[in-house]
């Protein structure tokens, strides 16, 4: 049987779905039998290659995620969410009760923090935001959701190993369902 | 007391008339989901999780608002049942601003284990992130309005536990809110004794007192069942 591709991805998030995923520690060498991980945060900026497996954290905050999900979608044959922000776009989602105006401006000219007048950031190179964040599963098909703030590293382990194994996990039957 | 025979998930019990359906289900350990119950104060059918099927009957109704009846055929675990009861808790979380890992009941909230109870692991509806205000005039407690169900369980606990009647309901559909007095600030309530039954009876994070840190509330509604069963025994 040939090793399958698997990639993680990271969107609107904080990072710490990708800390868990760190802490399944030595299983991670299980993981390395199974399948080689060809993409993670870490790696340069190539776009992402065909794989079988993607876990997605992060909620579509801005045009760059939209275009990236998209490609994703059409790159993998599995698409997982991963993380609370992914799932139900969370604490990133958060701005969405307010105009995006507002949400720029409480950041950027009147935080706390700024000594003299700021400026909402403008360059051509950087990213838009979106108008309201939205998690994956309302712009892409999603096969498979982890929730969780982060989804426990044993949790994040299960799904993984089940796909690696051609079975599909499932997170009530484990007791491994959980939010926040 | 009269007893009725009645058969609930293919099991025949003999049950005391003048029960509703939830009441008999408990106490023969049939598991029936619920939000805007609690014993003791009165029954709304407000939550719509104690939906059951009743042969003959061409809908579903609340077990808790339906009295018992002689012969009654229920079943309470059907697919539709529980497809249902899946939709009602993904429109809990999709109708207001529920975020789990800031809030204070982070893994001690009633509508987290509702969710995993009714195999919730997403949402298929589109979230409405209506703006929702935090009273938190009063001096010790805060109403978070994001994070109510209106399940109505504080509303209910003080007209009929306390007396004091703070608590009502205003406008209708997704607009609707739970208020203090006629709608003013909690802190400046008239009515308010700040004893915090409802502190306890709300099954979310949405009532809960300042001096709770995230993911530290504890809830006793079983305190507030307790009490009123005592004041009966002293009757």
């Amino acid at each position: 049987m040939s090793k399958k591709k698997i990639a993680t991805v990271w969107l609107g998030g904080c990072s710490g779905c990708h800390m868990s995923l760190l802490d399944i520690d030595e299983r991670i060498l299980d993981v390395a039998k199974l399948a080689d991980i060809v993409k993670c945060p870490i790696v340069d900026g190539k776009e992402l290659p065909e794989v079988d497996i993607v876990l997605v954290e992060g909620s579509v905050t801005s045009d760059e995620h939209l275009r990236e999900i998209l490609h994703i979608r059409k790159q993998t044959k599995a698409l997982v969410a991963l993380g609370d922000c992914a799932v139900t776009s969370n604490i990133t989602g958060m701005r969405n009760y307010f105009p995006l105006k507002d949400v720029f401006e409480t950041a950027y000219v009147n935080a706390v923090s700024n000594d003299k007048e700021g400026s909402v950031p403008d360059h051509p190179e950087l990213l838009k935001l979106r108008d309201k964040v939205v998690p994956l599963q309302e712009v892409v098909k999603v096969d498979f959701v982890i929730p969780g703030c982060p989804p426990d590293a044993d949790t994040i382990f299960y799904v993984l190993f089940e796909f690696l194994n051609d079975r599909v996990p499932n997170l009530s039957d484990v007791k491994k369902l959980r939010y926040g | 007391m009269a007893k009725i025979s009645v058969n609930i998930d293919e099991k025949n019990l003999e049950v005391e008339v003048g029960k509703t359906i939830l009441e008999v289900c408990r106490e023969n350990g049939i598991e029936i989901l619920t939000m805007c119950h609690l014993k003791g104060i009165s029954d709304v059918g407000a939550c719509r999780l104690c939906l059951v099927e009743i042969e003959g009957v061409n809908k579903l109704l609340s077990a808790c608002t339906t009295k018992i009846a002689a012969n009654m055929i229920i079943r309470t675990k059907t697919e539709k049942i529980k497809r249902y009861q899946r939709i009602t808790s993904e429109l809990f979380f999709a109708e207001r601003n529920h975020v789990c890992s800031v809030c204070v009941a982070n893994g001690k909230c009633d509508l987290q284990k509702l969710g995993y109870k009714t195999e919730m692991d997403h949402i298929r509806y589109p979230y409405l992130f209506p703006e929702c205000e935090v009273d938190t005039s009063h001096p010790w407690y805060v109403l978070d309005h994001n994070r109510c169900i209106m399940c109505t369980r504080c509303v209910r606990v003080c007209a009929e536990v306390e007396g004091a009647h703070n608590w009502n309901v205003m406008n209708r559909g997704n607009k609707v809110r739970i208020i203090s007095d006629f709608n003013t600030p909690w802190g400046e309530s008239e009515t308010c004794t700040s004893c915090g039954k409802c502190v306890h009876a709300c099954p979310t994070g949405a009532i809960w007192p300042k001096a709770i840190v995230q993911g530290q509330l504890e809830k006793k509604p079983e305190m507030i069942t307790e009490l009123i069963e005592k004041r009966k025994m002293n009757l």
